[in-house]
């Protein structure tokens, strides 16, 4: 088993562009974007079905990187959290094939 | 009175209430949304195609010229108006203003929709030009919000991430503008001979796909009201009532000033009054990111809209038969 890092970012599908502009700018040139179907922030209850213009539906970025790659990124997208809605969390995760990330 | 009963009572009114009485009681009814939205392109299609027919016919001169201007200009002042208003009577802070204020400027197609089936049922005729109207009146207030904020912050918010011309993109080719005028130009292209050939798909089953529509806009107008009232104070409550009776009296003077017919003018009040939910607040999430959805999106969608389909259409109806010199 190798030790990288996972990124997992939820954050408003209208932003999730400028954040895989981010990744890609790091390096981080693999991830996944899921959609989120409903939940619960602040004093706001959101769902995907409530907004005809879907732009309040939110998605889940998921990348696995390097130490180097992913704290690359993270200044940006702190930036990015600055005026967009959304979440982010990292931490160590182990992975088979470490020549992926 | 007859035409508010008959709007009132009509089978879209009627759906779009049923669509929010159960969201307001927590059905969980839902319509699937890619269903939801492949009935809004359908709609746009249809009347795009539509206008283009018509547009076909030689309906197209200077008069329509002029209101096509009139009409950006329009959309291009209204935000400055609303702007003005929330500021001095809600809490509401800059940027969520000029949010509001560009949702408030721009127009709400499904309501123009609702607007032309009310019309027709009040005996008035409508051009098709007033098609490309209500997509040109869609991008100004956009711009007028941005205006307004970047003339208040000094300079524009530069967001980690962004590309160059992505919210030309997300404004000028969202899905409204490009279906919309698309059909209008394939409509006038093709005129009555290609009508013929799709009619049984875009005329006939159009009252029942816009039922089908508006049950899901009820549905999407509780949920919405439900999740996002407590964002709102009574005096942007109230703004989200008046707005449209004021953009609706200046739109009047403007129809009046070009001496549009009352079907046409009735049309151009309801695009004024209506307040838009799909272009915009998709174009406020990339240029104005700090502003609150809850705010614009519970007021466009469950304050104004509903007011507009259920007492607005009437008195705009009214209205254009008052200022119009065809009137009888």
């Amino acid at each position: 088993m190798h030790i990288r890092h996972r990124l997992e970012l939820i954050i408003e599908r209208m932003a999730a562009r400028r954040a895989c502009n981010i990744l890609e700018g790091a390096g981080l040139t693999g991830y996944t974007v899921l959609p989120a179907i409903s939940g619960f922030g602040g004093v706001t209850r959101w769902s995907r079905d409530a907004d005809m213009s879907a732009s309040s539906d939110m998605v889940i970025i998921i990348s696995i990187g390097a130490d180097a790659q992913v704290r690359a990124a993270l200044s940006e997208l702190e930036n990015l959290l600055g005026s967009h809605i959304g979440v982010l969390s990292f931490g160590e995760v182990q992975v088979l094939r470490p020549g992926r990330f | 009175m007859d035409i508010a009963i008959a709007t009132l009572l009509s089978p879209i009114v009627l759906f779009f209430l049923l669509g929010l009485a159960a969201a307001l009681l927590k059905s969980q009814m839902t319509i699937p949304e890619a269903f939801a939205k492949g009935l809004a392109i359908y709609l746009m299609m249809s009347i795009g195609l539509k206008g283009g027919v018509e547009i076909s016919k030689g309906d197209l001169g200077w008069d329509a010229g002029l209101v096509m201007i009139s009409a950006v200009a329009l959309s291009f002042i209204l935000p400055v108006i609303a702007y003005s208003f929330l500021r001095f009577t809600t809490r509401l802070n800059e940027v969520d203003s000029a949010a509001v204020a560009a949702h408030y400027g721009s127009i709400s197609i499904v309501t123009f929709v609702a607007a032309q089936q009310a019309i027709k049922a009040a005996g008035l005729e409508t051009s098709g030009y007033l098609v490309a109207v209500a997509a040109l009146m869609e991008v100004p207030a956009i711009i007028s919000a941005l205006v307004i904020v970047h003339r208040g912050a000094g300079r524009s918010e530069n967001v980690a991430g962004s590309d160059r011309g992505e919210l030309a993109r997300e404004v000028l080719l969202n899905a409204s503008v490009v279906v919309l005028l698309g059909s209008l130009i394939i409509g006038w292209v093709t005129g009555e001979a290609g009508m013929k050939k799709v009619s049984p798909f875009f005329v006939d089953p159009f009252q029942g796909v816009l039922c089908l529509f508006l049950l899901d806009m009820g549905l999407s107008a509780g949920r919405g009201l439900r999740n996002g009232w407590r964002q709102l104070g009574p005096g942007t409550i109230v703004f989200g009532i008046y707005m449209p009776l004021v953009s609706g009296l200046i739109a009047a003077a403007v129809a009046a000033l070009n001496g549009m017919e009352p079907g046409d003018a009735a049309l151009l009040i309801t695009l004024s009054a209506s307040a838009s939910y799909i272009a915009v607040p998709a174009a406020m999430r990339l240029a104005l990111p700090k502003a609150k959805p809850s705010i614009y999106l519970t007021l466009s969608l469950g304050i104004t809209f509903p007011f507009n389909l259920i007492l607005g259409l009437p008195l705009y109806i009214w209205l254009a038969k008052a200022i119009s010199p065809g009137a009888v």
